[in-house]
């Protein structure tokens, strides 16, 4: 009846399915970045079409008029160095969680877990008053304060799979040597756990890139504003000046193009990551 | 050294994180502008809070993210789960379904405000298919399902993702044993991959429970709204909390944040436990 490749019609018509979402979602990606390359009165009259002669001035008025070249940097800084100090804060931690099995440290890695459950939205208020307080209000450390705090569940949470993970043999061998657990630590487990850092540095980045309503409530001057907010701000003053597609399609792909870059480079990586975190 | 180790990340979570949890759940009894004197209400600013439209609003359709929004992405993602397990290409395809995930919501927003203009691209397809009075995509009251749709898009493609990955685990003489006994795709996908992906699945669903609650981004900018807020039908708890702690023209009204946003934890709190219950292991080992 049914040979190797034998399936259903249901399965064909599923595989079917798949292909045109794959396709349909491909297709977006290609319409931002070609329409980001239009001017503005073109896309008007035509939402989909390629570009006559292909211009990247649609980016330098972004960059230079629509702030997205301080606001790129920004996001950078603030995403890289919250990922930075999320894992050299939750690294340590997670290595203790996963290799004492006390009742006092399963109570912290419960704490932790608990974090997982808490939306954004429960911070906000409290994080603003609490940052105005010491006048971090519209400042890169503020930011970069919070997205360290709102990292620390996943983090730790995704460390302590992956420590409870490597064999102690080597923690022992070194002990043994006389190395001290500091030094353990750092010469030993974390070169052979660089994989499990390197994931959770990726996933943290992408998360504050992402980032907006935090970014949105915390910055707001031009020179401290993140990418999200500086798109945002740029659909917003189109209500009083009119809106010049071309640049806010450049601003789109400003946000977009890093993120398919760096899926394209780690995705099995990222995917990786993200099912660990779910797994186990 | 397990202080030593552990303290760093403990002082950052307890200042950054912890405290300002209890200082949210303190606040939400206070009347409070964010800058007079706090005025001690207690839980009647729970009841002012329910007796809100707009907050009554945006909880339904926080509700119908989480549950609507939530059957219709498990059950398509279950049904792509079962289909792609033996397509070509599958590894391709994942990645194509997994990317909208890592894009800002924003996006979205922005390409249906243009997608689905009345003279969009995706009325002229219409068209071409004789149908020539489509719906008002973009009417105020079709923006909720609008989004709705958007999100089951996005998030049941990381979802497929993510169930596809724990199926890849699965030993494949499991499915060639179900195969030998006769075993159609369906049948597979029932003894098989049902209930040996079951705790991925369990923790995908209070993971989407706890995501669905937290959506921002994706309703703040949908359909290209340029205006300071998005309409009021739209709106979330989340949503809600922004629009009442940092209005545009009025005073802030903190208590009222608060106590939404308490509320949306402690709906994420009930709803994690009773998933945790319900998915429990039995029902599917039959």
């Amino acid at each position: 009846m049914r040979g190797r490749t034998g399936v259903g019609a249901a399965v064909r018509i599923g595989w079917l399915v798949v292909w045109i979402v794959v396709a349909a979602n491909l297709a977006l990606i290609l319409w931002a970045v070609l329409t980001s390359l239009r001017d503005g009165p073109d896309i008007l009259r035509h939402t989909v079409g390629l570009p006559h002669d292909p211009k990247f001035a649609n980016y330098v008025r972004a960059f230079r008029e629509g702030g997205f070249a301080q606001a790129t940097l920004n996001s950078v800084l603030a995403g890289g160095m919250s990922s930075l100090l999320a894992i050299v804060l939750a690294a340590p931690a997670a290595y203790a969680l996963a290799r004492h099995r006390t009742r006092m440290s399963s109570a912290i890695t419960m704490l932790f877990a608990l974090g997982l459950g808490v939306p954004g939205q429960v911070l906000v208020v409290p994080l603003f008053v609490g940052l105005a307080q010491v006048d971090l209000v519209d400042s890169r450390l503020g930011l970069t304060m919070v997205y360290v705090g709102l990292a620390m569940p996943f983090t730790v949470f995704l460390l302590t799979g992956f420590f409870a993970g490597i064999p102690t043999a080597l923690e022992e061998a070194a002990s043994i040597d006389g190395a001290g657990p500091v030094r353990t630590f750092v010469s030993v487990v974390a070169p052979v756990a660089r994989g499990g850092l390197v994931t959770a540095f990726l996933l943290q980045f992408i998360a504050s890139w992402n980032e907006t309503l935090f970014a949105l409530v915390l910055t707001h001057s031009q020179d401290k504003v993140t990418l999200p907010v500086a798109l945002a701000e740029f659909v917003a003053s189109a209500q009083f000046s009119g809106l010049d597609y071309g640049t806010m399609f450049a601003g789109v792909c400003i946000i977009l193009v890093p993120m398919l870059a760096l899926f394209s480079w780690m995705g099995a990586r990222i995917i990786q990551g993200m099912t660990l975190g779910i797994g186990k | 050294m397990f202080w030593l180790f552990t303290s760093p990340a403990l002082l950052a979570y307890l200042v950054l994180f912890v405290a300002p949890v209890a200082y949210a759940f303190w606040t939400s009894f206070y009347k409070w502008d964010g800058m007079g004197d706090k005025q001690w209400r207690g839980l009647r600013n729970y009841q002012v809070l329910f007796e809100d439209p707009y907050f009554r609003g945006a909880l339904v359709n926080t509700l119908k993210i989480t549950f609507v929004g939530g059957s219709i992405t498990f059950v398509l993602s279950l049904l792509l789960t079962l289909v792609l397990r033996e397509m070509r290409g599958r590894l391709f395809a994942r990645s194509a379904l997994f990317f909208p995930s890592l894009v800002n919501g924003m996006v979205f927003g922005i390409a249906a405000g243009f997608l689905f203009s009345p003279s969009g691209p995706v009325n002229q397809a219409l068209g071409l298919l004789g149908i020539d009075t489509p719906p008002k995509w973009l009417a105020t009251e079709n923006l909720f399902p609008m989004i709705l749709g958007t999100l089951v898009w996005t998030a049941t493609g990381y979802y497929t993702s993510i169930i596809m990955a724990a199926v890849d685990q699965i030993p494949p003489y499991l499915y060639e044993a179900a195969e030998l006994d006769g075993a159609n795709a369906f049948q597979r996908f029932r003894v098989v991959t049902l209930p040996m992906a079951w705790d991925v699945i369990a923790t995908c669903a209070v993971l989407w429970t706890v995501s669905s609650v937290k959506i921002f981004e994706l309703i703040l900018l949908f359909g290209g709204s340029s205006s300071a807020t998005p309409p009021a039908d739209t709106w979330n708890t989340a949503l809600y909390v922004y629009v009442q702690a940092f209005p545009q023209a009025t005073v802030p009204r903190l208590g009222m944040a608060t106590a939404a946003a308490i509320t949306s934890l402690l709906m994420i709190t009930v709803i994690t436990v009773v998933l945790r219950r319900l998915l429990r292991r039995e029902p599917v080992e039959n």
